[in-house]
């Protein structure tokens, strides 16, 4: 009984491993072009492990290349997205799980359907509305564009967080003598915090990963974000450099990394209640 | 829609201030939400009966004319099919290998933990990176795929693997699913940590195998969470704009050229506003099955 | 002084009626228990009158004051909750001056308050620990800190010691009744658990299906049940329920139980019954006598606890539950003599469950008591 059973372990982690590197390869493969001299590319045919370790990709990236902008514009874009969708968010999700007025289930029904709600639908008129305002290439224009799938996103993940909450420690805030907006900011906001975070964290992904909002609202380098500017890397440069790109992916990848090593729980909590618990 | 504070008559005035502090507290995001959403909705559908030339947006009212014309030509049709063909391949692909890994992962494997995030990375990064990585890999002069694939004897010549169908529509069928499974193994993961130990001892004790309790006891306490992430996925790819585009830009020769890429193309490409704005709501019409469906179970199980 | 007065009060959510119409005069200073199955009602109750749920007619008082539309943050009444309801991320110590905090306590009367508190609940070296650190009956303690920390005009428990081990509860039951001596304030407790409502209450409001069965001390609810309702509900084991006539005879009435024919004292009912009535009665396991008397009854099962017995028996065709000292030696199938405590017996209208006995008008008298 017991050898066959350890062999059956072996034989698992094995398995699990063979492939969970497999998936992983593209990843290791980003960053090992990343640092290998641009000589040892064109090799035919290529090796696994580089013989060398550069930096150079990074620095010309860094150096050369609009990408520290694009990066700026990332990071600006993505912060203030996440900014207004969790104080709206918040606010809203608290006023859909506590209270009770008439159109509020039609409400919460219409924040899912928006969820669903397919960009290109909403791209045209976006875009019309962008230019008649003045804000087309602006990054003020793609924090609006966001918000149409930030909200209902955000909305619907806090929604699930704060029913979380037992309505027992509001009761026992309104008896103690807070108001109802008192009982928010004493009891429900610190317990609703690890959910208000992890929708933050999914919020700012969202935002940072978005592509074709940017490819329609802005068209310079100015208010690009990474997302279309290092494509235009791509498509505009006369001969290819994979180190370079390969480079500007692991940086474009890096608040994923530290979101990844130090916030994990965070993210696992908010994607068992946004996506599939409805 | 309506929202307002006053419910019934009888409420008393305690009722009345908490509805109103509802109210209030749900007011931005009403706002928010019909000014990028419920107007630009309604605007597409008025877009979508007139003809609007892009650079100008001078336009001129057709009535259903566009909808005729995208309905009678073959383009929409055409890209329907390559929708479902790519919406039910990569679906198919990300539910069995989500399936199987979440499985694996359930196990109890050195570094466990680890091994989740490096599954769930993919999901995480972005799909412009994501597509970076593909098309270095894919390359075909220096792609380390076709190396790999020549040195183990597979083929002897570089494979063309975005340049040519079928594999293009394979290709972005198989990366759509390396970067979309992750999802399918967190939320399978986080339903097979929930089922009952003694389930699986009542099962063994009563003679099943490995086989007879994965069909007999995991199955069938899977179907709820599968059912309600298919028909996510589904809606979700339907809808997947820049993975494909930035693959193959629906090439070679609109191949791979679903209905989101179709929308762009039409309103970006050629210049076409109204008749792009039809599409979308086309394609619209065609994901409000699945997006009903999805509402009316999320509803039927909301917290 | 504080009353709590429910003036025709009906509570309805949507279509569903969980309360038509409560009537009940709580007198200052009392130890009140609302005590019923679950969904009787007794929880909306406390609720409404806390302010957590608002009532769909109808008047509450809480003194001389109409609070339907006050906030229960603006009825000065403090709770504790069956869950108790903690603040996880506050220590006990700012668990229990929320309260304060919340009133605009000056800050510094505050800390003096907490350590009273604590001290009477000897909370003292917990004040540090958050809530998860602490056992369930800590955390209880803790609740009832919080409530204690003011002084309110009424103080809500909904089923405190529910969460409890049985030996933890009964010390708690006696600490409740000490603080509610000590403080002299209004209490109104929701219990589901007769014994609490017995050892604890001046009064007891019995509730079943949203209404109001019996308002009265706890002696009267034993002895003089208003309903089968509250008859069958209050006593362990349950009284013996059977359908039965009452016709008169010479001037005494005479009670048939399937086969055994009861002769009842003359006075024994408030009014004489016309003919044939129908009545359901009802009897305490105590107050049949085994080893005597006229009936022969077939013993059927012998429960024994050690001080005591309780045995099943079959007289004539009714089935009665009997209390028996735990000496007494029964074996199931033994035929025994058995007798009934006549003036004991609690005659029931079978239609509307009214009682019949002629002592129902002390019943529905109001005897207030106040254990200080």
């Amino acid at each position: 009984m017991m050898p066959a059973r350890r062999s059956t372990t072996m034989l698992a982690n094995l398995v699990t491993w063979g492939l969970v590197l497999l998936i992983s390869f593209p990843l290791i493969w980003m960053v090992v072009t990343s640092v290998r001299p641009q000589t040892e590319l064109f090799q035919i045919p290529p090796t696994v492990i580089p013989r060398a370790i550069t930096f150079e990709h990074y620095i010309k990236l860094l150096q050369e290349t609009p990408f520290l902008r694009y990066f700026m514009n990332s990071m600006i874009l993505a912060t203030s997205t996440t900014i207004v969708v969790i104080v709206v968010g918040t606010l809203g999700a608290y006023s859909l799980v506590r209270f009770s007025y008439r159109g509020r289930e039609t409400l919460a029904a219409l924040v899912l359907f928006t969820y669903l709600l397919p960009s290109v639908v909403l791209i045209i008129p976006l875009y019309l509305m962008m230019v008649k305002l003045g804000l087309a290439n602006t990054l003020t224009s793609l924090v609006i564009a966001y918000t149409t799938f930030a909200l209902p996103y955000a909305l619907w993940l806090l929604r699930s967080f704060m029913a979380g909450v037992p309505e027992d420690l509001e009761s026992a805030a309104l008896v103690d003598g807070a108001s109802r907006i008192g009982a928010f900011i004493d009891v429900i906001l610190p317990q609703a915090l690890p959910g208000i975070i992890s929708t933050a964290l999914f919020t700012f992904i969202l935002a940072w990963n978005e592509y074709l909002y940017a490819l329609v609202m802005v068209n310079s380098d100015q208010a690009r974000p990474l997302t279309t500017g290092v494509m235009n890397m791509l498509i505009t440069s006369f001969n290819i450099e994979w180190s370079l790109l390969m480079a500007a992916s692991v940086m474009m990848s890096i608040p994923l990394i530290i979101i990844f090593a130090f916030l994990q729980s965070y993210l696992t909590r908010g994607f068992g209640a946004g996506g599939v618990k409805g | 829609m309506t929202i307002s504070a006053s419910q019934h008559r009888t409420r008393n005035p305690l009722e009345r201030r908490y509805a109103l502090l509802g109210v209030l507290l749900i007011a931005p995001t009403v706002l928010i939400l019909c000014a990028v959403i419920v107007y630009p909705l309604i605007s597409a559908i008025y877009l979508s009966l007139f003809s609007i030339y892009t650079p100008t947006l001078k336009g001129s009212w057709v009535g259903l004319g566009n909808y005729a014309q995208v309905f009678g030509s073959s383009g929409f049709w055409g890209a329907l099919g390559t929708t479902v063909t790519w919406t039910v391949g990569t679906l198919f692909l990300q539910i069995v290998f989500g399936v199987a890994m979440a499985l694996l992962l359930n196990q109890n494997i050195l570094f466990r933990s680890l091994a989740r995030s490096l599954v769930l990375f993919p999901y995480f990064v972005s799909t412009v990176v994501a597509v970076l990585i593909w098309r270095w890999l894919f390359n075909d002069l220096y792609g380390i795929l076709s190396h790999l694939l020549i040195q183990f004897g597979v083929v002897d010549m570089p494979v063309d693997w975005l340049g040519k169908m079928p594999n293009a529509m394979a290709s972005v069928i198989f990366v759509g699913a390396w970067k979309f499974f992750p999802f399918v193994v967190i939320a399978v993961l986080a339903r097979l940590q929930t089922i009952p130990e003694q389930l699986y001892e009542a099962a063994t004790i009563d003679g099943a195998g490995v086989f007879g309790r994965f069909f007999d006891v995991t199955l069938p306490q899977l179907k709820e969470v599968l059912t309600i992430v298919i028909l996510l996925r589904t809606i979700w790819d339907f809808k997947e704009f820049d993975l494909i585009y930035l693959l193959t830009g629906g090439g070679p020769v609109n191949n791979t050229r679903t209905l989101p890429l179709i929308v762009y193309q039409q309103a970006f490409g050629l210049n076409q506003m109204g008749i792009a704005a039809t599409y979308a709501v086309a394609m619209m019409l065609v994901m409000l099955a699945f997006m009903l469906i999805y509402l009316y179970r999320a509803r039927r199980q909301a917290p | 002084m504080v009353t709590v007065t429910f003036d025709k009060v009906r509570k309805a959510f949507g279509e569903a009626v969980a309360i038509p119409s409560l009537d009940l005069a709580i007198a200052s200073g009392e130890f009140v228990s609302l005590l019923g199955p679950s969904g009787c009602g007794k929880t909306t109750t406390l609720r409404m009158l806390a302010g957590l749920e608002q009532p769909t007619a109808g008047e509450i008082m809480i003194g001389e004051r109409t609070v339907n539309n006050l906030a229960p943050s603006e009825r000065d009444i403090a709770m504790v909750f069956q869950s108790y309801a903690l603040y996880p991320h506050m220590s006990v110590r700012e668990n229990i001056a929320y309260p304060l905090r919340k009133r605009g306590v000056p800050k510094a009367d505050r800390p003096a308050m907490v350590q009273a508190a604590a001290d009477l609940l000897q909370l003292g070296p917990l004040l540090d620990r958050k809530p998860r650190q602490l056992s369930g009956g800590q955390q209880q303690r803790v609740a009832l800190g919080r409530a204690l920390v003011r002084e309110p005009k009424v103080f809500l428990l909904d089923e405190p010691l529910s969460n409890l081990d049985a030996k933890l509860r009964a010390h708690m039951r006696a600490e409740l009744i000490e603080l509610h001596r000590r403080l002299g304030k209004t209490m109104v407790y929701v219990t589901h658990d007769q014994l609490e409502a017995m050892t604890m209450s001046t009064r007891i409001a019995v509730m079943q299906g949203g209404e109001l069965q019996q308002f009265a001390t706890p002696a009267e609810i034993y002895h003089r049940p208003a309903n089968t309702f509250v008859a069958g509900f209050i006593g362990t084991p349950s009284m013996t329920l059977a359908d039965g006539e009452i016709t008169m005879d010479q001037g005494r009435p005479v009670l048939k139980l399937g086969t055994l024919s009861l002769e009842l004292p003359a006075d024994h009912l408030s009014e004489r019954p016309e003919g044939t009535r129908r009545v359901t009665v009802a009897v305490r396991p105590e107050d049949i006598l085994v080893g005597t008397g006229s009936f022969r009854a077939n013993v059927r099962l012998v429960e024994p606890t050690g001080h005591e017995s309780i045995v099943l028996v079959n007289a004539g065709d009714v089935g009665f539950t009997v209390r028996v000292a735990g000496d007494t030696v029964l074996k199931a199938g033994e035929t025994i003599p058995l007798d009934l405590r006549r003036e004991r017996i609690h005659v029931f209208d079978r239609e509307s469950g009214r009682r019949l006995n002629a002592d129902l008008a002390a019943a529905t008298a109001d005897p207030v008591r106040s254990r200080a």
